[in-house]
């Protein structure tokens, strides 16, 4: 029986694997990671600021666009633009952790696991609010406008039509994908709970 | 292990005596956590970084190995969430000892065990059960694995036990069989 051979057991497989020779944390590799840490700081950063670019965007495309913009469409516009820049504020308090890796240490696995999917969750409900919010309501107002002078004049409703569709889709999709996301962690975080509480 | 004089020992000893004693389980644990060569390098790579930050931090209040082990499970699981792994296709050990075997049937060639196949059963837990059934194959014995998971002696016995149905019906482990390991 190929049962008998020694390569039958999981944790000889396990601990005889094949690994490279690990080498300590150099002072180049050190200067490496704080370089690569940096660089997804900013890109994180950079990420905060598409919520503002895009709100002011549309709202400056409206503005130019349709010279005599109505005055709830501006109100909503401004507010719009106004959401999004405090969302600049309240996605960046939430999005450095305040938990580092000897956190992670003291704490043990069950606790630092739940700790991070309760982070991802509220990372990912802070988007939806503070980012993708404030650009829906700016896309939303945009098609406000657009149907609005489509009524008086129907040149420019149905050119900007197939455009408007695309838009709308891959905002409903990213939507249901990261509300889905939320779900799948809020799901995990319950999990983990009951293990808690089992656990005790 | 717990021979590191931790509280004189600098950062950076501290560090190096871990990397040395422990650079081989932490690679084993990369593997366990990612498939691909290059984002496992990388993921290494971060465990090391963050492993060197934490003993800033190290007080002893546990050894230089379940801290070791404590941080590099949160650094790879942290990896998994940041990559957006969907969750929902992970499953959990009880779980997995529902799942019929796909290998039912085949030959007692085909069901040998090697090691893509461990990989890709270790890969498929979620995270907890991962960091369970890694330091289980790590040969860690009971109240270790709870040291590092955080999961009383009793939920980490029924883990166990768990692990070895699955692995004894997936790979007919043979041998020892691994069951008096877990101490």
């Amino acid at each position: 029986m190929r049962d008998d051979l020694p390569g039958n057991d999981p944790k000889a497989v396990w601990l005889n694997q094949p690994t490279e020779t690990t080498s300590p944390m150099t002072v180049t590799l050190i200067q490496q990671r704080f370089r690569d840490l940096h660089a997804r700081t900013r890109r994180k950063l950079l990420g905060t600021l598409a919520g503002p670019a895009a709100a002011g965007l549309i709202y400056a495309f409206a503005v130019r666009e349709f010279a005599a913009l109505h005055q709830v469409l501006q109100l909503l516009f401004a507010f719009a633009f106004g959401w999004s820049l405090a969302g600049l504020y309240f996605l960046n308090r939430g999005m450095w952790s305040s938990f580092t890796p000897g956190d992670a240490g003291v704490g043990a696995g069950l606790q630092s696991c739940r700790r991070e999917v309760e982070r991802r969750r509220d990372l990912v409900g802070r988007v939806l609010l503070w980012s993708f919010g404030p650009v829906l309501l700016a896309i939303g107002t945009l098609i406000l406008a657009l149907a609005m002078v489509g009524a008086r004049d129907q040149g420019i409703f149905p050119n900007g039509l197939p455009f408007l569709v695309l838009v709308v889709a891959w905002i409903v999709g990213y939507f249901i994908v990261r509300l889905r996301e939320k779900r799948e962690l809020q799901r995990e975080m319950d999990e983990l709970n009951d293990i808690e509480k089992a656990n005790r | 292990m717990e021979s590191i004089p931790a509280r004189q020992a600098s950062q950076d000893d501290l560090y190096r005596e871990a990397a040395d004693k422990f650079g081989s389980s932490l690679e084993r644990l990369t593997s366990a956590y990612e498939a691909d060569p290059g984002k496992r390098r990388d993921l290494r790579q971060d465990i090391h970084f963050q492993l060197w930050r934490s003993f800033q931090r190290y007080d002893a209040c546990c050894s230089v190995r379940t801290w070791v082990y404590r941080v590099a499970h949160h650094v790879a699981v942290s990896h998994i969430i940041r990559e957006r792994r969907i969750f929902s296709t992970l499953v959990s050990l009880e779980e997995l000892e529902m799942l019929p075997d796909k290998t039912e049937g085949s030959s007692a060639a085909d069901r040998h065990l090697n090691l893509d196949r461990l990989w890709a059963l270790v890969q498929s837990l979620k995270p907890l059960d991962r960091q369970v059934i890694v330091s289980y194959l790590e040969d860690m014995d009971a109240r270790s694995i709870g040291e590092i998971t955080g999961l009383s002696p009793a939920n980490v016995a029924v883990r166990i036990h768990r692990i070895k149905k699955v692995l004894a019906k997936r790979f007919h482990e043979g041998g020892r069989k691994g069951g008096n390991d877990a101490r």
